[in-house]
């Protein structure tokens, strides 16, 4: 028999009553008083400071029984188990709920960071290709406009890729006058080039750049790394023709290094199927990286450059190819004067 | 009798204890935090039914705990019925705001833009009262709960109308629409049988409230009697002197104008809420709060202390810290009759307080 204290639920006055376990019931009773509940009626509620088990009946919210702490033994067998953490974690128990918790977490985060790679290349171009039109429109008369130098760096385009600038996907490809050595490829397949990347390298180191940009823009690592800088939100956006960003940061997106590993390499590749010489590029790459850094910082912060970057451009060189000039001497000229404002 | 002698008298013999300590909560503290971790943050409604169920069962009233009946599940159904609320809000702010500038339809734009600024703010005061009747429909004592039958609609009106008319009065009638905020919830609010009553007015609130103005005004024109002073100075002496004495000005204005305005708020604070207590009731039992603004600064200060020295592991202290410190400076004062005390008749809400939790306002 145990004393305990009796709350109904009715009132807040407290009962004294004695406890006596009968089969699975409790049987409470008081002087002129006797009731019994049945074990599947009683559930265990933390609570009294530790010092005391208190009851409560599942049919009637606010019945306790406050039991003296030593009660515990004699009712375990009527009781459950005590809710610790919630019932779902209690259910599995705490560590394996945190051990799947874990993995499931990791796995979320992984996703996260995977699923760009995965939803570029299906969404379709031309949602792409307002917005990418919009940050050439905003550039205005910084963009160059002499017709021969438009040629030129047209067909220097399609000397490292033919085909690419046909069809209604094709690739658009800009000179910009702003001093700064900066490329890139921007949403919708257009491509940006800055007068120095132009006037201050060759037509080799150029097609290599721009065989770079293309496998940016072939691979869609620009939506890739659009979805990964400004979230998932960046897929509506795209569809409404309205990024949301200005053309500042579209074209400082950064790549992920293995985006960049991988441009790389169809860069090389361009480079070898149309008979260029890839030691240019290799040579731009070391000089940019040595350079006075205001000049090519923004190349530099979308295109990390580092020692093995040039030497990978190096090491394709092969000393038994005939190598072709990338651009006539006539083209060579007409794209170094692309900026050449009209008198 | 049943009638229980409620009287604050040495600390021990306190109608209100708080008798939890910082080790016991420790192992649900950190079992907390990592399942919070390890679930993407969806356990922290357990986490925080688990919390309640601690600091409530440690709480002591008269003869008997505090029990605390909310479950984490009914916490995180009321997260998602919010969610759906305020999906709209988001899409707006996210698609259509934005869109819709770019359209050159800036009047459309900013016209929807003010209706749902309105909007948030009725649902906010709405927020805050469905809070405290939640909390209370699921706080036991002596097996009896309370609650309110109102729903909260009215409430969140009223707190938009004092809200707005304190905002075009640059909250200068702020302590008003408080005090009567206070007195509107808390009218609502019963406990078994018994109903709250408030009564709090701005009387000797006000003066406090004043200085949240006038700190950092006295402050500016100090400053800007010592700069003319300071020049004066500087056309009688050569060298670096002035200015280093400049910058040092400077310096402490930015001081007195950043710290003077938080340290000012929360001196009101402190009065507000010692007002608040003793002028509300619950039958024949009386309140009393006694926390002074240093008090409170000592609270939020060791709380920003405690999450920076156990490198964020603290945060998981505040709410512990926070409950004991309402707790050790709460004062119940007369008696309570548990057999006349029934059981609470109010309808027990079904869904937690998401809108408070979204909207990251307090119960009290």
């Amino acid at each position: 028999m145990i004393e305990a204290r009796l709350y109904d639920g009715v009132t807040a006055h407290p009962h004294d009553v004695r406890v006596n376990v009968v089969g699975d019931a409790l049987q409470l009773t008081q002087d002129d008083w006797a009731d019994s509940v049945g074990a599947a009626l009683l559930k265990r509620i933390d609570g009294g400071g530790g010092s005391t088990l208190r009851l409560g009946r599942t049919d009637l919210p606010g019945w306790r029984l406050v039991l003296p702490v030593g009660a515990d033994d004699e009712l375990k067998p009527l009781l459950g188990r005590e809710d610790k953490y919630g019932r779902w974690i209690d259910r599995i128990g705490l560590v394996p709920a945190l051990i799947t918790g874990g993995i499931i977490t990791a796995s979320v985060v992984a996703i996260g960071y995977l699923a760009p790679h995965w939803i570029a290349p299906h969404v379709p171009m031309s949602w792409e290709r307002n917005v990418g039109g919009a940050i050439v429109g905003d550039f205005g008369d910084l963009r160059c406009r002499d017709a021969k130098g438009q040629q030129a760096l047209e067909a220097l385009v399609e000397r490292v890729a033919p085909g690419a600038t046909k069809g209604p996907t094709g690739i658009k490809v800009a000179a910009l006058d702003v001093r700064m050595f900066n490329a890139a490829a921007l949403p919708g397949g257009y491509i940006v080039v800055f007068k120095p990347a132009i006037t201050e390298t060759n037509s080799e180191a150029l097609a290599g750049v721009l065989a770079h940009e293309v496998a940016h823009v072939r691979r869609r690592h620009v939506t890739e790394s659009l979805i990964r800088e400004l979230g998932i939100g960046a897929l509506i956006r795209l569809f409404a023709g309205n990024v949301g960003a200005n053309a500042d940061q579209i074209v400082s997106l950064s790549y992920t290094s293995s985006n960049e590993a991988q441009a790389d390499s169809d860069a090389i590749e361009m480079l070898e199927r149309a008979n260029i010489d890839p030691r240019p590029t290799a040579q731009l790459f070391q000089r940019l990286s040595k350079e006075a850094p205001e000049f090519s910082a923004a190349f530099l912060r979308s295109h990390p450059l580092s020692a093995s970057r040039a030497l990978n451009f190096a090491k394709s060189f092969d000393p038994q190819a005939r190598y072709q000039p990338a651009l006539s001497r006539d083209q060579g000229d007409a794209l170094f004067d692309i900026c050449r404002k009209l008198q | 009798m049943d009638a229980f002698a409620a009287a604050p008298a040495a600390e021990g013999d306190r109608a209100i204890r708080f008798t939890g300590s910082w080790r016991e909560y420790l192992p649900i503290a950190a079992t907390n935090a990592l399942l919070i971790i390890c679930t993407l943050g969806i356990y922290r409604f357990w986490a925080a039914a688990r919390q309640r169920r601690y600091l409530w069962s440690r709480t002591e009233f008269i003869d008997d705990s505090l029990e605390w009946t909310g479950t984490g599940k009914e916490m995180f159904f009321g997260f998602l019925i919010v969610v759906c609320v305020l999906a709209p809000f988001f899409l707006f702010f996210q698609f259509l705001f934005p869109a819709l500038i770019a359209r050159g339809k800036a009047d459309a734009a900013f016209g929807i833009f003010t209706l749902f600024y309105i909007a948030l703010i009725y649902l906010g005061g709405f927020a805050r009262f469905r809070a405290l009747r939640y909390r209370l429909s699921r706080t036991y004592w002596h097996g009896i709960r309370g609650g309110s039958d109102d729903p909260g609609w009215n409430y969140g009106g009223e707190y938009l109308g004092r809200i707005a008319l304190s905002a075009m009065t640059m909250f200068i009638v702020f302590p008003w629409a408080a005090t009567r905020l206070w007195n509107s919830r808390w009218n609502a609010m019963s406990f078994g049988p018994l109903q709250f009553k408030a009564s709090l007015d701005a009387e000797g609130l006000k003066l406090r409230w004043a200085l949240i103005y006038l700190v950092p005004m006295g402050a500016a024109a100090l400053s800007a009697i010592l700069f003319i002073g300071i020049l004066g100075l500087g056309n009688h002496q050569v060298g670096s002197g002035p200015m280093a004495g400049l910058g040092v000005m400077f310096l402490v204005v930015i001081l007195l104008f950043y710290i003077g305005i938080p340290l000012m708020t929360l001196n009101w604070y402190a009065a507000y809420y010692r007002k608040a207590a003793s002028v509300t009731s619950l039958g024949e039992l009386e309140f009393g709060f006694d926390a002074t603004t240093l008090q409170w600064l000592g609270l939020f200060l060791g709380n920003l202390a405690l999450a920076v020295v156990t490198l964020g592991f603290g945060l998981t202290y505040w709410g512990y810290r926070n409950w004991a410190f309402m707790v050790r400076h709460l004062h119940v004062y007369g008696h309570v009759d548990v057999s006349q005390m029934t059981q609470s008749t109010t309808h027990a809400p079904r869904e937690a307080e998401g809108f408070a939790d979204a909207f990251d306002v307090g119960a009290i």
